[in-house]
């Protein structure tokens, strides 16, 4: 079974984000650190945790982004991924969910995949579409926020369960090939083992010039951005350690909560 | 029936959620903007108490389209049931809660009507000659605006971002139902079944106090218990990461997948603020939030804001409080 992972690279959410100077999109610093987007790390590891049941499976990751994206297909291929896939954007710049989705889809059309996995999101812009355009663009069923996957003996069904909200789970069967969004804790995604960051030091990524391939039609286009108006509904306490931890102690009691 | 703008129900065991009538008054709000009327689509096996109810509620016309397969919601199904009334309706805008129906479902109609997508929508702006749909980027710390290219466009709406309009309907309302012939689906919805993360009752709690990420490790949990021993009838909560890291069980877990509390107090502990977790605790009647990033989500909801590092201010908190307790006594 050949297995492809979405796999996105993404700025540290705890680093101050800045918007550029034309407020098209966001300007990163030399010290921002940059790291796989988590839900895809669940995903990568869903998908080594099926070939260590099923050996014969094989696992591309690819990435759409900009030359320092090699450094996490990299960490996946660390992850134990067999082969890796730059699609290079040479911009910094938005990039819409239907665009990227086309040129993944592009990409992976011929490769047959039985099974394709992306995280339920991005962390950083937070849509929920790619993995759902990619199955659509290929014709594949789909099922988003999975925290359960299981493949049937027959090899050609998964049982699947969704998770909705309010504590509960959709179970579903769903026929490969397939395309599955992973929800975080579906499993502890592992660290790198020694011999495969050995291993994917020297190996080879695939790299795709994005402007090579057949162009996506924008569906949607990024207007501006903008930072929020944070209308604070109550006060930042001011003063030393000492004084901010007082204040608060005083509040909480004055109002009987303490 | 004609309407520019079609809403999507969400509805879960014979009920209309909550969500649907956000949804609703956003769509409103656009038809209001651009002159559009809005209609109402309720799939399901049986639709006519569920449209009855939101006819009720607000007055818009309402297509119930019937079938077997989708009794429970099934992506396939109710893909291929709103593609072919949707094929009909010919509508602008297709408007769905940001759920997981609605982000299920949203992509991939989007490329059935080849028409535009935009996700997690909090708030619409119009100028002479354009409409664009605000939403979140990098937890809130960024705002975009997003205009279609295309029409149709498919839009979910974040719960939370419209508060429900109830008003009261004088006027008929005009409910169709039909029964559609639908194709087999290969993907079949078996059952729903509950998570398993019971076993402790956050809503009996007065106080909860929830850690995040930023605690940085299982260590310093126990700076977070510590601070709830000093509340009389306190809870620990959590952030989905902290229980995917392991550090607690998912039945502290607080937000849209989590447990939903509005204790009398709710101490978030480096806690970003994603939108996930905010819709599970906004109802506290007094949040306290601690991080040390200043431009942190969390801030735009809690009444006393505290940038620091956790792990200073909560033993400075736990001294402040030993020594007025030791000088009361
Ligand atoms: C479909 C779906 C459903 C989800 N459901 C939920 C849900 O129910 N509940 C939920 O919580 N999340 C949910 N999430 C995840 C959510 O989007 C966020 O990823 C998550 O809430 C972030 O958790 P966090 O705030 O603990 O971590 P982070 O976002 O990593 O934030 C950590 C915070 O800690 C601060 N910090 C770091 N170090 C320190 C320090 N030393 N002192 C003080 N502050 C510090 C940082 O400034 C940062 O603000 C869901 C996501 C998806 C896609």
């Amino acid at each position: 079974m050949k297995i492809l992972v979405c796999v996105k690279q993404i700025s540290d959410t705890d680093d101050i984000v800045r918007i550029d100077a034309s407020r098209a999109w966001i300007e990163y610093h030399e010290k921002t650190s940059f790291r796989m987007n988590r839900y895809d790390e669940y995903a990568l590891e869903e998908a080594l945790r099926i070939r260590e049941k099923y050996p014969e499976t094989s696992i591309d990751a690819i990435s759409l982004g900009p030359a320092r994206a090699v450094s996490t297909i990299r960490k996946a291929l660390e992850m134990g991924a067999d082969n890796g896939i730059h699609l290079l954007a040479e911009q910094n710049s938005f990039i819409s969910p239907s665009e990227i989705a086309t040129l993944i889809a592009t990409v992976a059309k011929p490769k047959g995949y039985s099974l394709i996995l992306a995280g339920v999101m991005a962390e950083d812009d937070m849509f929920c579409q790619t993995g759902q355009l990619v199955a659509a663009m290929l014709g594949l069923p789909c099922a988003t926020s999975v925290i359960y996957q299981e493949r049937f003996e027959n090899g050609k069904t998964l049982y699947v369960e969704r998770e909705i909200e309010g504590g509960q789970r959709e179970c579903l069967h769903i026929d490969l090939p397939a395309v599955l969004t992973i929800q975080s804790g579906i499993n502890r995604p592992r660290y790198p083992s020694l011999s495969n960051v050995l291993r994917a030091r020297k190996q080879e990524i695939l790299r795709l010039n994005i402007k090579d391939l057949r162009q996506p039609e924008p569906c949607e286009c990024l207007a501006c951005l903008s930072y929020p108006q944070t209308q604070l509904k109550g006060e930042f306490i001011q003063g030393s350690l000492e004084n901010k931890a007082r204040t608060l102690l005083r509040v909480l009691h004055q109002k009987a909560l303490l | 029936m004609k309407a520019q703008i079609v809403i999507v129900a969400q509805h879960t065991s014979g009920q209309v959620d909550p969500v649907t009538y956000e949804v609703i008054a956003c769509a409103q709000e656009l038809g209001r903007k651009q002159n559009f009327a809005s209609i109402v689509v309720v799939l399901g096996k049986k639709t006519r108490g569920l449209a009855q109810e939101i006819a009720d509620t607000c007055g818009l016309e309402i297509i119930g389209i019937e079938n077997e397969a989708l009794e429970m919601y099934n992506a396939e199904a109710y893909r291929a049931a709103l593609g072919e009334a949707l094929m009909q309706l010919h509508p602008a805008y297709i408007v769905l809660p940001h759920t997981s129906m609605g982000y299920d479902l949203a992509a991939p109609l989007s490329i059935d009507l080849k028409a535009a997508c935009i996700t997690s929508v909090e708030a619409i702006l119009t100028t002479d000659h354009a409409v664009s749909f605000q939403r979140s980027l990098f937890s809130g710390k960024i705002i975009a605006q997003i205009v279609p290219c295309k029409t149709p466009a498919v839009l979910t709406i974040q719960p939370g971002a419209w508060r429900a309009e109830k008003e009261k309907v004088t006027h008929t309302v005009e409910i169709c139902i039909t029964q559609m012939h639908l194709k087999p689906t290969s993907t079949k919805t078996i059952c729903m079944k509950p998570s398993e993360h019971e076993g402790l009752d956050l809503n009996q709690a007065d106080v909860i106090i929830a850690a995040g990420k930023g605690i940085g490790n299982e260590e310093n949990l126990s700076l977070i218990f510590e601070l709830a021993k000093i509340f009389p009838n306190s809870a620990v909560g959590s952030s989905r990461t902290v229980c995917d890291q392991g550090w607690l069980g998912y039945q502290h877990q607080i937000g849209s997948t989590g447990k939903t509390v509005a204790p009398k107090l709710y101490v978030a502990v480096g806690i970003s603020g994603a939108i996930q977790h905010i819709t599970g605790m906004k109802d506290s009647q007094v949040i306290v939030a601690i991080n040390k990033d200043p431009n942190a989500s969390i801030f735009s909801v809690a009444e006393y804001c505290i940038v620091e590092d956790l792990e200073a201010f909560i033993p400075a908190l736990l001294d402040e409080y030993r020594q007025l307790k030791s000088g009361q006594k």
